[in-house]
């Protein structure tokens, strides 16, 4: 089967990710309505070198246009709203959606900054058709409320020039779309200025004419780059693309568009994030005990906090009520830019389960429990006593991984011992009187750890029962407690 | 009649000393004497909150109930933030089974609490010990709803420390040292009333760990000579 790729390409993430805009779904001869529009500000996204890159739909009403400079642009409408271009913004953005289509396709590749690529051909037996997939894909992007343009593709770079050149055709017709790409101008391709130029000058300007021209001539006056590029194009050539595998972790960081001064106004925008999360839990049938937030506020120190569930929660709904109740206590020093969300342990949901003799119950297993405490509190807080046979007071009992005793029959059974034992023998400092004793222990010199003691059973003046040991230069050391 | 009441008591806004006191489950402590002023023992499921010096028999005084627990059910028995190592051979001795016994060393306080909070709504844990020396009242509600949740008994043991209020739990002990055993004093009791201190003996159970009191009926000889005419 031929391979068939698509390609989306977004031309305004950044602008998109800003929760204020709802940009509806690219549609090319869009007449606006002057009243709709008066309820948005105009707003361009500013790049340093290329001026505005991104714009919306009320500036794009004012007359400003993509490249046009900020003095031009600020001059056409006094009210506009500009924002540096954050290349990060964009990354997460391309992220995001490439995680919600992971779960309908499964070869995404990052193709570029603003553009994914899909393999589509091998998904056509599951979804019954190229168009079949196409109607699924839609819907996976329409709450997102992202602008984008597509196209398909016989290979990669096709279906990103036609997406590019906003073809906005799904087909799985070799001649269609190779109609479609021999109308395509230079100007689209990833082909240098120089280069461009250079086939201009000889009455070279669209694909078509390019194609036509031999690989053999070609490689007389360029260099290896462009014949890669035009056999990638063509698919002459094999072109290896890195498919994307989502991360196993949530994180996500969006850039507020206003500073947010009151608290009760963070619940918005992270309620937008907060229901990524849930589709992220939801579609893992996972829960999370622990939000990480971070807030990052303006010439100020970031704010950091931790909002935690005991039960494992997934829902926005319950998550903000949680934040909220966080967020009243919280005393912001400067006006909120930003936000961050981390959700680092998840675990699966496991559904309440019932004994029906015992009523209702607790849900979780034994198992469970313990790779709950575990993620908290670290490895190395949970033990289980074990016994071990040894004379040695210190090394018969001991402790080990929680809930890996392996019971063995004791040999020696000891007489009375201590509830508590010391971690290291203390000297005894205090005045106590003997009740019983003593118990002889000598032993251990076979392992270079001698152990001569005589053991008593103590009171101390507060009446607490203690087990105190001589040695034999007549030093008193206390042991054990008898809780 | 009293048809005020009657309506109140059917609105189930009026609840009588009497109604309350059976409806508790009890287990038995182990030790009749504490089972007699309890009516019944401890409660099967709750907080109880005790209050005692280390090392006078607290342990003694309340382990022999979970053991009987232990041997009732596969649930676990936690002990969370005690104050030294706790020593399996003595453990096995009063009959625990070692593989159902977890111990957490928590790093603070806070930890402890959240830890004590997950082992009682598990569900898995039949007992959670708690070593914590301040617990307040939200908190001890906390746990209190949580062990009702996983049909667990929490004990949070303190150090002697006067609290002027009370907390909500189902029962509260203040331990003192005893030679012949340990003294007791119920200040709180779910559907019950405060008591006398008491002693519990131990004789039995602990020989070797307490003291035969002088009898106050053996009085000593008096020193002097007896007049010999």
């Amino acid at each position: 089967m031929q391979p068939l790729w698509l390609y989306l390409h977004f031309p305004n993430l950044q602008l998109d990710s800003y929760h204020t805009l709802g940009p509806s779904r690219a549609r090319p001869n869009e007449q606006l309505e002057p009243a709709q529009d008066g309820l948005e500000t105009p707003v361009v996204i500013l790049d340093m070198q290329h001026g505005i890159v991104q714009l919306n739909q009320a500036a794009r009403f004012a007359g400003i246009k993509p490249y046009m400079s900020l003095g031009t642009a600020a001059a056409l409408h006094g009210g506009l709203q500009v924002v540096p271009f954050n290349p990060e913004i964009e990354k997460q953005q391309l992220s995001m959606i490439a995680h919600r289509l992971y779960m309908v396709v499964c070869d995404i590749c990052f193709f570029s900054e603003q553009g994914l690529l899909l393999r589509v051909d091998n998904m056509l037996r599951l979804y019954g058709g190229l168009l079949q997939l196409w109607n699924i894909i839609q819907t996976q992007l329409a709450p997102l409320n992202v602008e984008f343009s597509f196209a398909t593709g016989s290979s990669p770079l096709a279906a990103k020039l036609l997406a590019l050149k906003k073809w906005d055709h799904i087909t799985d017709d070799p001649k269609l779309m190779k109609q479609a790409l021999k109308q395509v101008d230079l100007t689209f391709t990833e082909l240098s200025q120089k280069d461009i130029t250079k086939l201009n000058s000889v009455g070279v300007s669209t694909v078509e004419q390019l194609f036509a021209i031999p690989f053999s001539d070609l490689h007389k006056r360029f260099d290896t780059q462009v014949i890669t590029y035009l056999g990638q194009l063509r698919g002459d050539f094999k072109h290896p693309v890195d498919f994307f595998h989502p991360a196993q972790r949530f994180e996500q960081y969006i850039e507020l568009l206003y500073e947010i001064e009151r608290s009760d106004l963070l619940l918005q925008p992270l309620h937008k994030v907060l229901s990524n999360l849930e589709n992220f839990l939801l579609l893992r049938d996972e829960l999370t005990q622990e939000l990480g937030i971070t807030l990052y506020q303006r010439d100020k120190e970031n704010i950091e906090f931790v909002v935690g569930a005991q039960q494992g929660e997934y829902r926005a709904k319950d998550w903000l009520g949680l934040l909220a109740l966080k967020l009243d206590n919280l005393i912001l020093n400067a006006p909120i830019v930003a936000l961050q969300l981390n959700v680092k342990n998840t675990f699966v949901r496991s559904p309440d389960k019932h004994d029906l003799f015992l009523g209702k119950q607790g849900a979780i297993s034994r198992l469970q429990l313990i790779s709950l405490l575990q993620a908290k509190l670290g490895d190395d807080a949970l033990f289980s006593p074990m016994t071990v046979n040894d004379y040695r007071p210190e090394r018969a009992s001991q402790y080990c991984c929680a809930l890996t005793v392996n019971e063995q029959n004791p040999i020696y059974r000891p007489p009375l011992r201590p509830s508590f034992l010391l971690p290291e023998p203390s000297l005894l400092t205090q005045h106590v009187s003997i009740v019983h004793g003593p118990e002889r222990i000598s032993t251990g010199w076979w392992d270079h750890h001698p152990v001569v003691r005589d053991y008593f059973i103590a009171t101390s003046e507060q009446g607490q029962w203690i087990w105190v040991f001589k040695t034999p230069d007549n030093k008193w050391f206390l042991q054990g407690i008898f809780s | 009649m009293n048809s005020t009441i009657d309506q109140l008591k059917n609105k189930r806004l009026l609840w009588q000393a009497s109604q309350v006191s059976g409806a508790h489950k009890t287990l038995s402590s182990g030790f009749d004497s504490l089972d007699a002023y309890l009516e019944g023992g401890l409660p099967e499921q709750g907080v109880v909150d005790i209050s005692s010096p280390i090392g006078i028999g607290e342990l003694r005084l309340l382990l022999p109930s979970f053991v009987l627990r232990q041997q009732n059910s596969q649930k676990l028995l936690v002990f969370i933030g005690a104050p030294a190592r706790l020593n399996a051979p003595m453990l096995v001795k009063m009959g625990f089974e070692l593989s159902r016994i977890l111990i957490i060393e928590p790093k603070n306080a806070k930890e402890a609490l959240w830890s004590t909070e997950q082992c009682l709504k598990s569900g898995c844990c039949d007992g959670v010990f708690l070593w914590h020396q301040g617990l307040e009242v939200h908190q001890a509600k906390r746990l209190q709803f949580a062990a009702e949740t996983g049909e667990a008994l929490s004990v949070v043991l303190r150090q002697q420390q006067p609290i002027s209020f009370s907390l909500p739990v189902a029962l509260a002990l203040e331990l003192a040292p005893c030679p012949e055993g340990i003294k007791v004093t119920v200040t709180k009791r779910k559907g019950g009333s405060h008591s006398q201190p008491f002693t519990v003996n131990m004789a039995q159970a602990w020989p070797s760990l307490t003291r035969q009191p002088k009898s106050s009926n053996i009085v000593p000889l008096p020193r002097f000579h007896s007049l010999t005419g």
